[in-house]
């Protein structure tokens, strides 16, 4: 197969790994408040700050992580993220991606690709109007809180060091097919959201509430930085495997 | 226009040439199957062509639902036109196809497709939202390659200097911007050489299987469509549509933590299991569920070794005697690959094992069969049998009438090897198990009339599972031990009093043989002619999924359907279209698709099954009983519904009642006036008068 995935999944190379590889021990500083790093029994500040001393943004109230090995590719994650986000059908509008390929075996056949609400967020540095921000009145999302100050310059896309970028960038009818800039924002303050308590860290999330294979989990502690493997994770139990299906 | 893409798109290939039509035109009739008829009937005006006619037109509809999040009914397209695969001769048909085409082409801003004429040289359409090109095969080298070569090729192409993975702009900077795939629809080496028996194939296994129509694409010299979109498609209530979803999820599909069956069932409650029905079992390998776009409950799988990827049905029964799993996994990707229906090829090879059993056919015998028995249950057979269909020789490369003759299908070569003829013809003892339209067999008919009866007064398989659980439950309880889903009593009563406007008429329900031609069985074969061509094959809800009868997690059992439908085509689209409006509206449909086909020559006296079934006793594939719900002296049971047969005179009372609960004459079986401008179908009337095939009362 010569149409196989290219990703930069974990942006190890390049400028960025030294910001963002960070390690449990001694990068992150004592800030306040008390959150949960997963697969780790120190305590994590909310806040925190980086090893070259940068000062440091909250971290996310909540996160998405996914099993690529579990997912049936129906793509309803995207459907509901759209629809929710944007109140249309597009999965080009969906700030998750699943991406496949029929013709290759599994797991390599799939992959999800979802914003990582980075303790140290690339695009929300990059953002020059103060657009896109850690949202504390939604439990610190990084959102774009301000479209109207967006300027569809695409600061934020080339910033994220993820393939496919977790931001993008789309024609809004609201203004006229300018460039607006989306992401990932655990459904916060989402116009379309079917629920009276809305989304957001302390909120419903489509995806995850959608996913008919429950392969798509919210955590509120914070996944393991470096690579892929505290955002791609196992969530198949015994209950997949008693329809057929493998654990490992 | 909620739910809508605003334009079907319409190709002419013969001038090369590229309009549009506004899909409000043809609203009324709501999507896929309706419009296509609609569109048909408009396009075509001497419906007596056949198939391989460059003016034969085929449609490939969407619906208002295809890429929303309504469950099991977001991902059908429908694809219609003159057939060549049916006998006598190739009805007007249609065939469905799942996978991520049809939400593709609705986010590239498209409700359907219109094709008509013929190339002047092999091309491919290139469809990146409003942009569309019809391009040659020549520069890609696609003419010649199997459908999986074909896509890939065209994958690459559209990607251009990207890789997928990350975000393309396939229509331009100014275009959108997407990570995924074209959706590309394939006709095989087998469609390019006009086997009768070709069918179509999008990403791995998503096959339109029947009618032939990868041999329609053949003769148009049409190879494959491609079709990417970066759009919107406007939903009339989002919030109302995501409760919706949610609303299906808790109440009615299957949960993990509570699974009711642990194999997989065609209904709405079924797990994510692929329907595999391997005679060794299922792969013990490395897997997922596939789904198609915006389903619950994926019915294919992908596999650690890739062999079999999305295939399920009959194109995982080929080779049924192949000698392991994998061989048998293998040969269902070579129907996908060289693009060949599956049914014709699962019974047809059996067919040929038959007749070389008995000494028949074989290397200078009395039917000369360039095909090596020897290799029988190894790869080597299967693909030599696929090749000599998909080439027309002998399947290793060199000349002989034999891979000819089976490309006309199984019926036309035993037809013309003399095999039908005389008291023991294939089609009288049942040795060739094609009993209606020349059409291989699916359920049993004389088991499941709703099947067999569909099937006779229709144009093919109508491969339509709605009524499946009634054999299937009873059946594999009795020969497995799995619990049955409720007395037959219990269950004849939930699935009837969802069938308006005939609720509550248990009768409908009962297999017994003292109820095959009654008038019960009529309005069941009526409510279901109905139900799916507008539920299921105009809104286009999933035949395996859909409907939704009887749930185990429901509400005393008590499934969605009647409530589902409408409330996700109103979330869509804002129409407040009843359950009952569905009913309706499929009956229009039914009587447009009827009066095509009495335009085509149809008539009541050419409606009769293979000769077998009127002689031969029932019987499944492997000699097991299968059960349906019937009474036996007053009381509901499972009964034993094998070892019988139609008789031909009580089937043709059968017919004299179906005709006229449809409002058709009797005695021809052609559409009444005064029902055809019941239903609006005025200018349908006006045109079967102009051909004197208007019924008379």
């Amino acid at each position: 197969m010569n149409d196989t995935h290219h990703k930069k999944t974990t942006g190890s190379d390049n400028g960025v790994s030294r910001r963002y590889f960070l390690r449990v021990a001694g990068t992150v500083t004592l800030g306040i408040g008390v959150g949960g790093y997963a697969g780790v029994k120190e305590a994590l500040p909310k806040i925190v700050k980086l090893a070259d001393g940068r000062s440091g943004l909250p971290v996310s109230g909540g996160y998405l992580l996914v099993d690529e090995k579990k997912c049936q590719g129906c793509m309803s994650c995207m459907l509901a993220c759209s629809l929710v986000n944007e109140g249309v059908e597009n999965p080009s509008l969906s700030r998750i991606q699943i991406i496949q390929n029929s013709f290759e075996k599994w797991p390599a056949d799939l992959t999800i690709e979802q914003c990582r609400q980075c303790v140290d967020p690339n695009c929300v540095n990059a953002c020059p109007e103060d657009a896109l921000k850690v949202d504390g009145k939604f439990g610190n999302v990084r959102r774009v809180v301000d479209i109207d100050k967006c300027i569809g310059c695409g600061a934020c896309v080339e910033a994220c060091p993820y393939t496919p970028s977790r931001p993008i960038m789309m024609p809004d009818e609201k203004y006229g097919g300018d460039l607006k800039a989306r992401k990932c924002e655990l459904c916060a303050d989402a116009p379309y959201h079917w629920d009276p308590e809305g989304g957001g860290p302390n909120g419903k999330q489509a995806c995850v509430e959608v996913c008919p294979v429950g392969a798509i989990q919210f955590t509120a502690e914070v996944p393991q930085q470096e690579g892929d493997t505290g955002y791609k994770v196992n969530l198949r139990d015994s209950k997949w495997s008693a329809m057929g299906y493998p654990r490992r | 226009m909620n739910g809508y893409a605003g334009k079907i798109l319409r190709v002419n290939l013969t001038h090369r040439k590229i309009t549009t039509i506004p899909t409000r035109k043809y609203e009324p009739w709501v999507g896929g199957h309706g419009m296509g008829s609609a569109i048909f009937f408009d396009l075509v005006k001497d419906k007596t062509i056949d198939g391989f006619d460059p003016a034969n037109v085929i449609t490939l509809m969407t619906s208002p639902l295809a890429g929303t999040l309504t469950p099991a009914g977001a991902a059908r397209t429908e694809m219609q036109g003159i057939g060549v695969q049916s006998v006598p001769i190739g009805w007007f048909t249609r065939s469905n196809f799942g996978g991520r085409f049809s939400s593709m082409l609705k986010y590239a801003g498209w409700d359907g497709i219109v094709l008509e004429g013929r190339a002047d040289e092999p091309v491919w359409l290139d469809i990146r939202n409003r942009e569309v090109k019809i391009r040659n095969c020549s520069k890609l080298a696609l003419w010649g390659t199997d459908t999986w070569e074909c896509q890939q090729r065209i994958w690459r192409y559209v990607a251009g200097e990207k890789v997928y993975g990350d975000w393309l702009e396939p229509a331009g900077a100014d275009g959108g911007q997407t990570t995924q795939r074209p959706a590309v629809l394939a006709t095989g080496p087998a469609g390019e050489n006009l086997s009768r028996v070709a069918c179509l194939i999008h990403d791995a296994g998503s096959g339109a299987g029947q009618g032939g129509f990868g041999a329609v694409w053949g003769s148009k010299r049409l190879k494959a469509v491609s079709v990417i979109g970066t759009g919107s498609i406007r939903v009339n209530n989002p919030k109302a549509l995501m409760q919706a979803r949610l609303w299906q999820k808790q109440n009615y599909a299957f949960k993990m933590d509570n699974l009711k069956r642990r194999f997989m069932s065609v209904d709405f409650q079924s797990p994510p299991i692929p329907g595999t029905l391997y005679r060794r079992g299922k792969p013990n390998t490395g897997k997922r569920p596939q789904a198609c776009v915006g389903c619950h409950s994926g019915c294919r799988g992908r596999y650690e070794d890739g062999l079999g990827n999305e295939s399920t049905c009959f194109t995982t029964i080929f080779y049924l005697f192949a000698d392991s799993l994998d061989i048998q996994r293998q040969a269902s990707d070579l129907l996908n690959r060289y693009g060949l229906n599956a049914a014709e090829m699962l019974w047809g090879e059996l067919y040929l094992a038959d007749l070389q059993r008995s000494g028949i056919i074989g290397p200078g015998m009395e039917i000369d069969c360039p095909l090596n028995f020897e290799n029988y249950g190894q790869p080597a057979f299967a693909e030599q049998l696929v090749k000599m269909i998909a080439y027309r020789n002998d399947g290793l490369g060199n000349s002989h009438p034999f891979g000819d003759d089976l490309a006309e299908g199984f019926v036309r070569a035993a037809q013309k090897w003399g095999r039908l003829d005389g008291e023991y013809g294939d089609l009288k003892t049942g040795r060739l198990r094609f009993p209606c339209w020349g059409l291989p067999q699916h359920k049993e008919p004389r088991s499941q009339l709703d099947w067999a009866y569909g099937t006779i007064l229709g144009d093919r398989d109508i491969n339509e599972h709605g009524f499946d659980q009634l054999r299937s439950n009873p059946s594999y309880n009795k020969r497995w031990g799995i619990p049955l889903y409720g007395s037959a009593e219990e269950v004849v009563r939930i699935y009837t009093d969802k069938m308006v406007p005939f609720q509550g008429d248990r009768l409908m329900l009962d297999f017994s043989a003292g109820n095959m031609y009654s008038e019960h069985i009529a309005k069941l074969v009526t409510w279901h002619r109905y139900y799916t061509r507008f539920w299921k094959q105009s809104a286009q809800f999933c035949d395996w999924r859909w409907p939704d009868f009887l749930n185990l997690y429901g509400p005393g059992k008590v499934g969605s359907t009647g409530v589902a439908e409408p409330k996700f085509l109103h979330a869509v689209t804002g129409k407040n279209f009843t359950f009952l409006d569905g009913i309706e509206l499929g009956r229009k449909i039914w009587n447009l698709d009827h009066a095509i086909w009495t335009l085509q020559g149809r008539h009541r006296d050419m409606v009769h099954f293979a000769d077998f079934l009127y002689t031969q006793p029932s019987s499944s594939l492997d000699g097991t009983p299968e059960y349906m719900p019937g009474r036996e002296n007053g009381k509901w049971q499972y009964i034993k519904t094998l070892g019988r047969h139609f008789e031909k005179d009580k089937f043709e009372e059968f017919k004299t009642r179906f005709y006229e609960l449809q409002g058709w004459e009797t005695n021809s079986g052609y559409p009444m006036e005064s029902t055809l401008k019941s239903l609006g179908l005025d200018s349908v009337a006006h045109e079967l008068g102009q051909n004197g095939k208007l019924g008379k009362g």
